[in-house]
């Protein structure tokens, strides 16, 4: 009875997680859109207003390109699934999410890199230029920024002995010094780095762009409408969300449940939409005042990226 | 101060000194790299001030005030006035593209993180143990004096290497003496000074500041 | 029992060998394919029984090979090597059924081919020097003969042999003087009685030995940069030939740096093991970049075998080291995963090569800007790509993942660490891995999207078909078990740890433990693949289910309609106007300039009337190996020129001959006064 109570809490763990990724995504998006056009001037759309796009998207019909196989149905698919999944396995509001204990740090990032593998094959299945043009410039962007996001994660697991996810949360809130460790910082920075550069927003890609040729992830999901769009765009902006959240949350762990009660995990759940929240206004006034790199540029930024890394890696071996 | 706050802090300073080297790799406009210069002084006062509190040593206090004073305001006024004098004042190309220098600097660090483990061995304190730090940013400086071409850009690979050995020396002893850190600073200001005569002569004989033409002399 | 499963083994190769070369052509095949998989059974058997009861098979004669007699000797460590190379020629004799057809039918190549696999198969079975260098030149030769045999490419074959010969013997000779000054030394040939005396030796002769060895094997294995031979050969011969090479053969350079480094002298100082890492991290770069600038499918696979077999020397130096700096733990899992990355290796880039062959069988060309929408023409073949593509790739839920996470993790707990040495080649490695890993996602995705996906870029893809069920079992064969080992590696994890356990005596009994999730002996470190793996179906299930639920809420749309792609509003999409591998590569290209430096031409022709109209473009661009550029073609020209001076001394004149001989003989005397 015991065991089947505690799977239960776990399931139900996952889903309000899952949940609040799903809801929070397209929300976050909204506000840093708003944020934007409030600072640009404008009045800007509601903040509700991704969800509403979602609903429209998903009552249209579904269309594929005449050449196109199966493969281009599946890459929304497989995008949403990864999100989803290792959006419930993380220590997202709580430091015990269901099979925590074997949710890698490492598994979470591979994961998440199957979704943005399978978007840009099933753009190369168009056949049209600006969909391959676009899965070339993501894949260029992924291959530079992979140093930076492992040796970050190295540099973090280094004085935590571990690369548990759950583990390094807990860490944090078990010794409050190695939040202020240098080591940590520049990791999370570089961290950050990644995460901008990954999900396409400024200074690597603009994501209000409506000029083709200077679009990276928009040129790639050209050819998607309908619920297939829809779910592309969800999937993205979850990512977005749940990549922002382990952010904050190794960041400044605060507010995060630690032990089990229901009372703790609502706790963590406010504390991560508001730490969420802070993050992704300050990420859109910051794109306010950036204009985009030119991307031949871009492997300085994603080379500093990977430098702090290192320097993370160096300084926590050095302070031990 | 207790101790954690000491040694956290302390690592703090020192890793802000060597970010801020690798911030003027990073940068191209001069006016950012020498912000980041400045930002680096600050870090090195800090570092003396917090040794200096910690051990409750005046001297170190005073060396402390007089590094941020120096080398957080003075020299980069300086610096700032030299880059007014030339309009282009962005290192537009580099002998070594910015990647690969970063990358090369990244070497630089593990190699003094390697060449400095018996030193660091010598000194078991959790200052002893940030010396790689020191080192790197004295590598680093030089470093970016081979590839950088501006004459500016020189001036701030020479400060880099001050302010590495200044590093050095303040977690490597119990602190410089006043003195010699006074003359080594001064001797640096020194240095700005000329290249600055020189800098406005060279840019109102060929209107540019870029040391590659001086081997125009040679031929 | 064991004995009489390697008699039968040797046996049933070698008839398959006359058999190929003397049965008709009708039934040639077939009875080759059949003796070639009892020989590979009856190696299995021997493998596993030696796996499982730790006792090694021991045989000799000195009745077969003058002076030093056979010396046949099974370990655990050898005993996984045979496993890898069994499951690729199983998988690709039985390709070869189908393939044979095109070029690999005629007496040479269906008797070489079986004797290939049999030499690979029996190689980890030698006991001593002598018979270890027979069975290698024997497998080095044969290999030769199956480059040759693609007939329709008959000059590139012979260019890529030539290389091919060259640096194999250049290899195989630093081989025979480490291991002749190891025999010489120890007082003995036979492995045993080397593994006894070498800890004795000198610190600087187990140095040379160790290092020329390393240089024999390194090359064999394709690493950076001694592989030039290996994209050109692995490349030119016929499919399975070239999943066999790939798949197999630079297994063995593996094997034969463990081999000589780990049992024959027992492990050494920091520097051996750098010096591996170094190699390592130098062919994973190189190999990832070449691998993601290439537009020749088979090419692009050969570098990424250079690459994969850097990760693998990587995770040996690592192993080597933390075992040299007292870290027990780490190098035992460090060597598991170097084990477990080559295990991974054979299956996927068997089943990639095998792929990759049905789709030169079909449209008669490699260059990826020929193919494209091959998924739907050739459904098996395409879907055995994507999860060998999806596998080197590293991705879960896929075989690759799993060695990757273990090399992550054992580099990971070996810091913070006392040893400088170890401390810089972490970082440099966790470094080089992460860069090599995101290269080679851009390369298989190039390979994936541009060779198999969007629309055909010539008449020869479009009309292509799906190869016969043969052919498409034999590569399905090696993709499925890429997913059951993604899934459960515990298949081939105990015995990994057995075999690393027998190539280093440090004692640590089972470093990786648990059926479903991973745990590491001692460390904090848990992977449960299977359960990733779950969790990802069922979101996926879930996504699929979520999308129908709100979609069919809306109205009732026909399913999924086929329409003109959109392209941003241009009314006809040509094929030319699709992505191209160059055009994918291309970015890439540009931030590695000064790495690959490629030669590029851009000629533009005006128009008659007014310069500043264009009538015609061309733009071309080639990024041939530039190692080969800068350091091989001057050593060739260099050599060249010698030859030329030797032509000069030998001018036909008997008188000068006669010279030549009382010059020789007078310097002996002088020299022995």
């Amino acid at each position: 009875m015991n065991g089947f109570a505690h799977l239960l809490t776990s399931a139900l763990v996952a889903l309000v997680q899952l949940a609040l990724v799903a809801v929070g995504g397209p929300l976050l998006l909204g506000v840093m859109r708003k944020v934007r056009s409030r600072l640009e001037g404008r009045v800007g759309a509601p903040i509700h207003q991704p969800l509403l796009d979602l609903r429209k998207l998903f009552t249209k019909q579904r269309m594929r390109p005449r050449e196109s196989s199966w493969l281009f149905g599946v890459g929304p698919l497989v995008l949403v699934a990864t999100v989803v999944c290792v959006s419930a396995i993380s220590p997202l509001a709580t430091t015990r999410p269901p099979l925590g204990q074997s949710t890698d740090f490492f598994a979470v990032i591979f994961a998440l890199l199957l979704g943005s593998v399978v978007l840009a094959l099933a753009a190369l299945d168009t056949g049209t230029a600006f969909a391959g043009m676009g899965s070339s410039r993501s894949m260029t962007i992924g291959a530079l920024c992979e140093p930076a996001l492992l040796v970050a994660i190295l540099a973090m697991a280094i004085p935590a002995r571990t690369s548990n996810l759950p583990a390094l949360v807990r860490a944090g809130l078990g010794h409050p010094a190695l939040i202020a460790s240098p080591s940590r910082v520049l990791a999370l920075a570089s961290f950050l780095v990644v995460i901008l550069a990954e999900s396409g927003r400024l200074p690597v890609d603009n994501p209000s762009t409506h000029l083709e040729l200077t679009m990276i992830h928009e040129a790639m999901v050209l050819e998607y409408s309908g619920p297939d769009l829809g779910l592309i765009i969800l999937g993205e902006s979850m990512r977005l969300a749940f990549l922002l959240g382990l952010l904050v949350n190794l960041l400044v762990p605060w507010g995060v449940a630690n032990r089990p009660g229901a009372l703790f995990f609502v706790i963590g759940l406010a504390a991560l939409a508001a730490k969420v929240l802070v993050t992704g206004v300050a990420i859109a006034t910051f794109e306010v005042f950036t204009a985009k790199m030119r991307l031949f540029r871009l492997p300085e930024l994603l080379a500093g990226g990977f430098v702090l890394a290192l320097l993370g890696a160096v300084t926590a071996v050095v302070a031990r | 101060m207790n101790n954690a706050t000491y040694s956290s802090l302390l690592e703090l300073a020192a890793g802000l000194v060597i970010l801020c080297a690798f911030v003027t790799l990073w940068r191209r406009s001069l006016s950012a790299i020498v912000r980041a210069l400045s930002v680096q002084g600050v870090a090195l006062g800090i570092v003396a001030l917090v040794l200096g509190l910690h051990r409750h040593d005046a001297v170190l206090i005073t060396v402390g005030g007089l590094v941020i004073a120096a080398k957080g305001a003075v020299i980069p006024t300086l610096l700032r006035r030299v880059l007014a004098n030339d309009s282009r004042n962005r290192e537009t190309s580099p002998l070594v593209n910015v990647p690969a220098s970063l990358v090369g600097a990244g070497a630089l660090t593990f190699l003094a993180y390697g060449a400095t483990r018996s030193v660091v061995a010598l000194v078991p304190t959790s200052a002893g143990r940030l010396i790689p730090l020191g080192l790197a940013t004295l590598l680093i400086g030089f470093f970016s004096m081979v590839i950088r071409r501006k004459a500016a850009s020189q001036i701030v690979g020479l400060l880099l290497v001050d302010n590495g050995i200044a590093l050095v020396a303040f977690l490597a002893t119990a602190g410089v003496p006043l003195l010699v850190e006074l003359g080594a600073s001064l001797d640096v200001l020194l240095v700005v000074v000329v290249l600055r005569v020189l800098a406005v002569q060279l840019s109102s004989k060929f209107a540019v500041l870029d040391l590659d033409q001086l081997q125009g002399l040679h031929d | 029992m064991n004995h009489v499963s390697v008699l039968i083994s040797v046996l049933a190769g070698l008839t398959a060998t006359v058999a190929g070369g003397a049965l008709p052509i009708r039934s040639r095949v077939g009875v080759a394919v059949l003796l070639t998989w009892v020989s590979c059974s009856a190696a299995l058997v021997a493998a596993v029984s030696v796996l499982r009861s730790g006792h090694a098979i021991v045989m000799s004669t000195s009745k077969i090979l003058p002076l030093t007699g056979i010396s046949i000797v099974l370990t655990r460590l050898g005993a996984v090597f045979v496993l890898a190379i069994v499951m690729v020629a199983l998988a690709s004799t039985l390709y070869w059924i189908g393939y044979a057809s095109h070029g690999l039918s005629t007496r040479s190549a269906s008797s070489a081919l079986p004797l290939f696999v049999t030499s690979m198969i029996l190689v980890p079975f030698a006991g001593g020097v002598a018979t270890f260098l027979v069975l290698w030149e024997l497998m080095a030769l044969t290999s030769l003969v199956l480059v040759l045999t693609d007939q329709s490419r008959r000059e590139a074959a012979r260019s890529a042999a030539q290389w091919y010969a060259v640096m194999t013997h250049a290899g195989a000779a630093a081989i025979l003087l480490a291991l002749v000054l190891l025999s010489a030394h120890a007082g003995g040939q036979t492995f045993a009685q080397i593994e006894l005396h070498a800890r004795h030796l000198s610190g600087a002769l187990r140095g040379t030995i160790f290092v020329l060895a390393l240089l024999g094997f390194a090359s064999k294995a394709g690493a950076v940069p001694l592989h030039v031979w290996l994209p050109k050969a692995h490349a030119e011969a016929p499919g399975p030939a070239s999943a066999l090479m790939s798949g197999a053969m630079v297994n063995l350079g593996i094997y034969g740096i463990i081999l000589v480094g780990n049992v024959l002298l027992g492990g050494g100082p920091v520097w051996w093991w750098l010096l591996v890492s170094a190699l390592g991290v130098l062919s994973a770069l190189y190999g990832a970049l070449y691998a993601a600038t290439t537009s020749d499918l088979k090419r692009l696979l050969a570098y990424s075998t250079a690459d994969n077999m850097g990760l693998v020397l990587i995770a040996l130096g690592a192993s080597g080291m933390f075992a040299a700096s007292g870290s027990r733990t780490t190098a035992a899992i460090a060597m598991v995963a170097a084990l477990l990355l080559m295990f991974n290796h054979s299956l996927f880039k068997g089943a990639l090569f095998l792929a990759a062959g049905a789709v030169q069988m079909v449209t008669g060309t490699r260059d990826l800007d020929r193919l494209g929408g091959l998924l739907k023409r050739m459904p098996v073949t395409g879907v055995v790509f994507l999860i060998g593509a999806l596998s080197v790739a590293a991705l879960p839920p896929l075989n690759g993942f799993v060695g990757e996470w273990l090399l992550l993790q054992s580099l990971l707990h070996a810091l913070p660490s006392t040893n400088t040495a170890v401390v810089i080649t972490v970082a440099v490695a966790v470094a080089a891995l992460a860069l090599t890993g995101g290269l080679t996602v851009a390369a298989f995705v190039k390979a994936m999207g541009i060779g198999f996906l969007g629309r055909p870029r010539s008449e020869e893809a479009s009309n292509a078909l799906e190869v016969p069920a043969t052919m498409q079992l034999g590569a399905g064969l090696l993709a499925l078990s890429c997913l059951a080992l993604g899934l459960v590696p515990m298949l081939i994890l105990p015995s990994l740890e057995l075999g690393a356990r027998s190539a280093q005596h440090i004692g640590v009994s089972s470093p990786v433990h648990g059926w479903i999730s991973l745990h590491l002996f001692g460390l904090r470190g848990v992977l449960a693949p299977s359960l990733l793996a779950g969790g990802l179906f069922v979101a996926l299930m879930a996504t699929v289910l979520a999308r129908r639920v709100s979609h069919r809420r809306s109205r009732s749309w026909p399913a999924l309609a086929p329409v003109e792609p959109w392209g941003s509003g241009r009314r006809t999409q040509t094929v030319r106007m699709q992505y191209t591998s160059t055009s994918f590569a291309e970015p890439l290209q540009r931030v590695f300039d000064d790495v690959i430096r490629p030669a590029r031409d851009l000629n533009v022709s005006p128009a008659a009337e007014s310069h500043y109209y264009v009538e015609r473009i061309a733009y071309r661009t080639s990024s041939d190996d530039v190692i080969e550029r800068v350091i091989y073609q001057p050593l060739i020209v260099a050599v060249r020129r010698w030859g030329r001076l030797a032509r000069k001394l030998q001018n036909g004149s008997v008188h000068r001959y006669l010279a030549y001989g009382l010059l020789a003989l007078v310097i002996v005397l002088v020299v022995l006064a």
